[in-house]
């Protein structure tokens, strides 16, 4: 209304001029970005009251690529980052190990298990210098395989969960539109386990597993077992088993001692006199698809590969790793059976190696030879 | 100007009678011809009135003759209704002939404000009028159709094609967030504009309770009225205008005026078209063999193991092509849609005076759908009578009554479902016949629909004037309204058991207006007009619908109810209503001379819906406006036909509760001690402060008219609707679910601008344009507290089209999956540098020809998380266009509207595409060729790669809620297009004809669009193009207008 009056008067004096005045006015009032006029709230990114986590108490295994997720943005603007922030024990000793910087590989295109040799392999991932714990824009939390036990101490190994001994951290949530401080993040690691399955040892201690049977029985161990299919004992003529009461054959996943160059895989099986049986009496085994290895050699004591670790490379089903999480070594042959049908023997096991160096897979027939010869 | 004075002082002001004869003066007898300026033809009915003593001497014979006693030296005025007043000075002649012109200036217009006529120079409101003229010789159901692009701020989308059903109408944006049903059900709650018809208020979204699953016939009560019947329109847009109108006015105004009688011999017209309706472009189909060998094709070249090449042998229409009932080309869609003839018939009957005069228009209006067993017929019969012995005392009445028969087949009305999914069945099946079909078919021919909607309305209204200038008038009418619809589903179509359906409501509205007006003129230049009514609605409404899931046969088909164990339904429909509407309102209204105005307008609404502790809902108003054209430093300019500026601010304030909300819901929970237990429903708790929506404006107008040949009118306003209703969640503790509050608000901005040139005028070649348009954009403005700024409405239904209501952004974005392209390689796939696994959805890796669908948060995997706000469903630009032109007695009119800015969902497009998905299925199969579809490695495409079966369950690669089916919805689209011829006067006068006029239109004729599905304009509100929506047909039609020669 007073602007109303002050166009009146205006114009009265300069008739003309402020006719134009009007239309300016007018022009100006309409393009002019209304939003400030009206006071009306601008746009900002939305941080909902309710993100928060699924899980607080992250138990990640050292060693290996651990991708914890659980984050809900209750339907957040994205993109929000995250800071870990105020880490601590819970006795108020700082937490500095988890932000150990270490070299370590990052994807950069999709491994697929065609890939014909090393390089093209090596090609497709490239190595990165990363904090061992951090998170990433999706509220994900990453423990790169590049921590050890060196690195990063892991829990107690007599399994309390003290307080002091747990490191604590809040997480910062921000957007535009915000931040939240999502308070008291547990980290447990478990120790290494560079291999799986890793029954024979303990998850806390890193020392031999008990047997499963026999807990306290100290002389006794757990060990490592494969699957074995019509293999048949050599004297007793029975299906040789291996299972928590009757163990004719065991496996042992162990680092190589030596003729390794590095990026090694061997296959050895041994009698039960601990020498080498010759792997081509397995003669079925399909040696050259069995493992993503390349330059295989083969001698009459093992099998050795040039490999690219882990084991597997990627989590995706491939030929090698038809479940995606575990490769296979499946060793068969085949004999003559009874009525002169031909019959046909394997064992292997499913495992996976999470730390590169060089390694041998060893399945030991213990009580008795499997049976090669026709019957 | 000058004159406009003196048509106020004539019209509103009490006219003093001078009573002094001129005896001592000479008189003589003036003979003489009126004519219309452009038709050069005698104007039947002018008043003759001697200006000195402002007394009607005669009127003119149906040539435009007069003969009248006038003293020599005396000044004859020419009155008639919407003409200019011409006038003549005797001196001596007795032989003149007078011509008068058309009155076409803006501002000299009377406009209806709170019931009463106003000069429209002495409001403040922003009004647009439209006459009959603009709503003619296009066959119509429904008159909004044709106000689409002609009011600008008025958005209209005529977004069905269903005969008897209404588009979506808006005035100046959204005024309710109000989302019902899922998917492409999801329906915008309409806030449609109060209607008013000869001043009774008409409740315009009375059919659309029920969203798109009508429930009854479904017959807006706008398809009632017949457009011929139309004298004018008037649009009031601003809270001003339409505060007075009280909480109804929230959304807009629209005021209807019927024809009267007017002309001193009875007048006979007759208006009649006969018009062709043709469905719209439809889906291209593959038929017969070709359908066949695309599907093996594509299983054979998308097969992931042996198995599915197999199953080839083992699907009966691929693999048994010899077989007679698998070996057809049948084209579906031919069987559900077709051309239709149609006619409409229009009798008008008029005559009177001033004095008395009456009206009878009698209508017949038949439209059958585009979709088979679908139309709309219309029986009108409409009367009213006014008489007006003097200028104290007048009654006006009038009895309406109309019939809608409406035909929906097997759909409900709005949306074709059944017609949709059997429009995509297999070409290979054979065509429908009694025995074999699917019952889907049949349901939808056979299906026997019967909906008639009977609408009375009547009402008398009469006025009398105690002294000059200060007058009561009392309106009283009677509305009722009675619907019913039977739905008899034949065995054959519905499982070997015949199904009916039967819907019975009624509606009635009695309402009362008495008021009292004051107008008072204090020394030459105080003008004051009061203006105080008080008003009363009973309004009631209840449906029941009894449906009998099976009957015994198909030849009996009722009475129902015979089986308990199949007895459907029944009871009182959610819509029952019986309320009661008591307002007061009154308004000042001073002017200065005609150019300074100010009006304050103050109105209570007592409602039986209203909070308790908010029974009242209080409107107030105030608008100032000047028109600078009077000042002194302008009168004298020639070229300034007229000037103002308006500056308004309004509230109207609207109840949004309803019984449940405030008082609570309770059911009968069983017994307690034998006795019966009534207890209250926990999932809303009662709220008894629930507050009305309030939606308040402010309004800045501009009104030039220069040259006589353009006038602008230009209007920019700032919309706020505040306290609407929105459901709050509660916390588990209280006991109650939800709470209906009122924290939500929304605003609207923009301009409106409309311009009209008169480019050429004279006696042979008239040409005129006009453009319009309108700006607005929503904001919202706040949520409950708890939402923290954002809300989303997810969608339950397969679609998963959430919508997103974020403060501060426009109130209605869509939530959805960000497209950008497709993997042109598998190398373009992303890889997770942790896990080293590509993207992936569902478990399933994305590969060449996927879409390229964002990963919002990063962690590449798709899922619910990757969403985000896009899109604006609501358009940003309105408008229109027009052309006239006349040449001699052709006339070519060009009536074209666009909308601009705005999102749709092409979800057509991506049903369409998607029937690819399952080439097992018995699905027709579509053309691809036309799209920019991926098909082998390196292809740069837009559309994802449909054929591969087997990952499509995982990939989805069709997936609806993603941007690839966001596309612009902006259109121009060619409305109507008449041509006409008017037969000269004097060659049909010997047929006894008056009047012939001739003509051919169309009605959406062509749009202009980027919009890659098939018209832009036929989606939902929200912006969704629906595959199974009502397609919009094009008209075209033949007409005639023709008058009787009733005179001598």
């Amino acid at each position: 209304m007073i602007r109303f009056r002050n166009i009146k008067t205006n114009t009265r004096m300069k008739p003309i001029i402020n006719k134009y005045f009007v239309v300016v006015l007018l022009a100006a009032l309409a393009l002019s970005g209304c939003k400030k006029i009206f006071d009306l709230p601008s746009e900002k990114d939305y941080l909902s009251n309710n993100v928060n986590f699924s899980n607080k108490i992250l138990e990640p295994i050292i060693g290996r690529t651990n991708l914890i997720g659980g984050f809900n943005s209750d339907n957040s603007t994205n993109p929000i980052t995250f800071e870990i922030v105020n880490a601590r024990f819970g006795d108020g000793k700082p937490v500095t190990d988890l932000f150990t910087t270490a070299p370590t590989y990052v994807w950069t295109a999709p491994y697929t298990g065609l890939e014909k040799s090393l390089a093209e392999i090596e090609a497709k991932r490239k190595i990165e210098t990363h904090q061992i714990f951090e998170m990433r824009s999706s509220g994900e939390f990453i423990l790169w395989p590049s921590a050890t036990n060196q690195i990063l101490k892991p829990r107690p190994t007599d399994s309390t969960n003290l307080s002091q001994d747990t490191r604590f951290f809040d997480v910062k949530v921000k957007n535009t539109g915000g931040e939240r401080l999502i308070r008291d993040f547990q980290i447990r690691p478990y120790r290494e386990r560079p291999y799986e399955p890793s029954n024979d040892f303990n998850a806390f201690t890193g020392l031999p597993a008990p047997d499963p049977k026999f807990p306290l029985d100290k002389k006794l161990r757990d060990y490592i077992r494969p699957y074995l299919n019509n293999v048949i004992g050599a004297t007793s003529n029975l299906n040789l088993v291996s299972n928590n009461d009757k163990k004719d054959a065991i496996v042992y996943i162990r680092p190589l001692t030596s003729g390794g160059n590095g990026h090694t895989l061997r296959i050895v099986v041994l009698g039960k006199d601990s020498l080498p049986i010759d792997p081509k009496k397995f003669n079925e085994t399909v040696w050259a698809k069995m493992i993503h290895g390349f330059n295989m050699q083969m001698t009459d004591k093992y099998v050795q590969y040039d490999v690219a670790y882990p084991i597997p490379l990627v989590e995706i089903p491939t030929s090698y790793a038809t479940g995606g999480s575990r490769a296979k070594v499946e060793l068969s042959y085949s004999r003559l059976g009874f009525g002169g049908g031909r019959t046909v023997a394997n064992f292997g096991i499913d495992f996976a190696i999470y730390k590169a160096g060089d390694w041998e897979i060893v399945f030991y027939f213990k009580t008795e030879n499997p049976k090669f010869a026709n019957e | 100007m000058k004159r406009n004075i003196l048509l106020y002082t004539l019209l509103i002001v009490c006219i003093i009678c001078g009573t002094n004869a001129y005896s001592q003066e000479r008189n003589i007898i003036v003979n003489g011809r009126v004519i219309d300026k452009d038709t050069k033809q005698g104007v039947p009915g002018v008043s003759v009135v001697l200006q000195a003593t402002n007394k009607g001497l005669t009127q003119t014979n149906g040539d435009g003759k007069f003969s009248a006693s006038v003293p020599v030296g005396g000044t004859l005025l020419f009155k008639f209704l919407g003409y200019n007043t011409a006038s003549a000075k005797i001196t001596d002649q007795t032989n003149i002939t007078v011509t008068i012109s058309e009155d076409r200036k803006d501002l000299s217009e009377v406009i209806i404000v709170a019931y009463q006529n106003r000069p429209k120079e002495t409001t403040a409101g922003s009004v647009t009028v439209l006459t009959g003229k603009d709503v003619s010789d296009i066959p119509v159901s429904n008159i909004e159709t044709l106000l689409q692009g002609k009011v600008p701020g008025l958005n209209i989308q005529n977004n069905t094609g269903a005969p008897g059903f209404r588009g979506s109408v808006q005035v100046r944006g959204l005024s309710s967030l109000s989302i019902s049903g899922s998917g492409n059900d999801s329906f915008l709650q309409p806030t449609s504009p109060l209607y008013i018809i000869d001043g009774v208020p008409l409740d315009a979204d009375k059919a659309a309770e029920f969203g798109f699953q009508t429930q009854g016939p479904g017959v807006s009560p706008l398809s009632l009225i017949p457009q011929e019947d139309i004298e004018n329109i008037q649009i009031l847009k601003d809270a001003q205008a339409t505060s007075m109108y009280g909480s109804r006015g929230a959304y807009g105004v629209i005021i209807i005026t019927t024809k009267r009688g007017n002309s001193k011999i009875p007048r006979i017209k007759y208006v009649s078209n006969f018009f062709v309706n043709a469905p719209p472009k439809l889906r291209e189909t593959l038929g017969g063999n070709s359908e066949r060998s695309l599907k093996i094709q594509q299983i054979i070249l998308n097969a992931q193991n042996i198995d599915q090449i197999r199953r080839i042998s083992n699907t009966p229409f691929l693999a048994d092509s010899l077989n007679a009932y698998w070996n057809n080309s049948t084209d579906w869609q031919d069987v559900f849609y077709q051309t239709t003839y149609n006619q409409s018939h229009n009798l008008a009957l008029d005559g009177g005076d001033q004095k008395f005069n009456y009206k009878a228009n009698m209508g017949y209006y038949a439209e059958k759908g585009v979709i088979k067993n679908t139309g709309y017929n219309r029986y009108n019969l409409n009367m009213n009578m006014e008489f007006k012995p003097n200028d104290k005392f007048r009654f006006f009445g009038f009895v309406n009554g109309s019939v809608g028969k409406q035909n929906k087949g097997n759909g409900a009305g709005l949306l074709q479902s059944g017609v949709a999914s059997n429009g995509q069945a297999s070409t290979l099946l054979p065509p429908p016949s009694f025995y074999q079909a699917s019952g889907g078919v049949l349901s939808a021919l056979q299906t026997l629909n019967d909906n008639n909607s009977r609408n009375l309305r009547t009402n008398i209204d009469a006025r009398y004037e105690f002294i000059p200038g200060l007058a009561a008038s009392s309106t009283l009418s009677y509305d009722y309204t009675s619907d019913t619809e039977t739905t008899f589903t034949p065995a054959v179509a519905n499982g070997q058991f015949a199904k009916l359906y039967d819907y019975a409501g009624r509606n009635f509205q009695l309402y009362n207006r008495n008021s009292i007006t004051y107008a008072k003129t204090l020394g030459e230049k105080h003008n004051f007009f009061v203006n105080t009514f008080n008003e009363i609605y009973k309004q009631g409404s209840q449906a029941t619908i009894t449906q009998q899931e099976r009957i015994p046969n198909d030849q009996l088909q009722g009475p129902v109810g015979y089986d308990g164990f199949y007895s459907r339904g029944g009871g009182v429909l959610s819509n029952y209503r019986n309320a009661t509407i008591a307002s007061f309102a009154g308004s000042l209204s001073y002017d200065y001379d005609k150019k300074y105005v100010a009006e304050f307008s103050y109105r209570l609404d007592g409602t039986s819906s209203s909070g308790l502790e908010n029974p009242y809902s209080k409107n107030s108003s105030v608008g100032l406006r000047w028109n600078f054209n009077k000042e002194n430093w302008l009168v004298d300019k020639k070229w300034l036909d007229y000037g103002s500026l308006r500056l308004t601010w309004g509230q109207n304030i609207a109840p949004t509760g309803n019984l449940q909300s405030i008082y609570g819901i309770y059911n009968l929970n069983g017994n307690f001690n034998n006795t019966q237990t009534i207890g209250i429903n926990y999932d809303l708790i009662p709220n008894p402060a629930l507050k009305p929506t309030t939606t308040s404006q402010y309004n800045l107008g501009f009104d030039l008219g220069f040259f006589n040949r353009f006038s602008i009118v230009f209007d920019t306003y700032f919309k706020k609707v505040d306290n609407l209703l929105f459901d709050r969640f509660l916390s588990n503790t209280t006991g109650f679910s939800r709470l209906a509050s009122n924290d939500l608000g929304i605003a609207n901005y923009g301009s409106e601008i409309s311009l009209n040139i008169k480019a050429i005028t004279s006696k042979d070649f008239d040409l005129s344009f006009s453009v319009n348009g309108a700006y607005n954009r929503d904001v919202l403005l706040k949520l409950p507290e708890e939402y923290n700024g954002q809300y989303i409405r997810f969608d339950g239904s397969a679609y998963l089209q959430h919508i997103v209501y974020r403060v501060g952004r426009n109130t209605l974005s869509n939530y959805l999956r960000i497209n950008q392209g497709v993997y042109a390689n598998d190398s373009d796939v992303p890889t997770d540098p942790v896990t080293g696994k590509r993207y992936q959805t569902n478990g399933t890796f994305f590969n060449a020809g996927d879409p390229r669908l964002k990963d919002v948060n990063g962690d590449y995997i798709l899922d619910g998380r990757d969403y985000e706000v896009t899109g604006n469903s609501q358009p940003l630009f309105t408008g229109g266009l027009s052309f006239t032109m006349r040449y001699k007695n052709w006339g070519l009119n060009v009536y074209a509207s666009y909308t601009a800015d705005r999102t749709i969902l092409n979800n057509a497009l991506a049903d369409r595409i998607a029937i690819m998905r399952d080439p097992y299925a018995l699905n027709a199969v579509v053309p691809l060729n036309d799209l920019n579809i991926w098909m082998k490695p390196g292809d740069d495409a837009k559309y994802p790669y449909p054929y591969d079966y087997s990952r499509y369950g995982a990939v989805q690669p069709l997936r609806a809620d993603q941007t690839l089916w966001q596309e612009s919805g902006s259109y121009l689209k060619i409305n109507n297009l008449t041509l006409s011829y008017m037969f000269d006067k004097k060659l049909i006068r010997r047929f006894g004809l008056a009047n012939l006029r001739i003509f051919g239109s169309t009605n959406n004729l062509i749009t202009f669009s980027k919009y890659s599905g098939p018209n832009p304009e036929n989606v939902t509100t929200l912006g969704r193009d629906i595959s199974n929506g009502y397609p919009v047909p094009r008209t075209y039609n033949i007409g005639l207008n023709l008058e009787l020669n009733t005179g001598n």
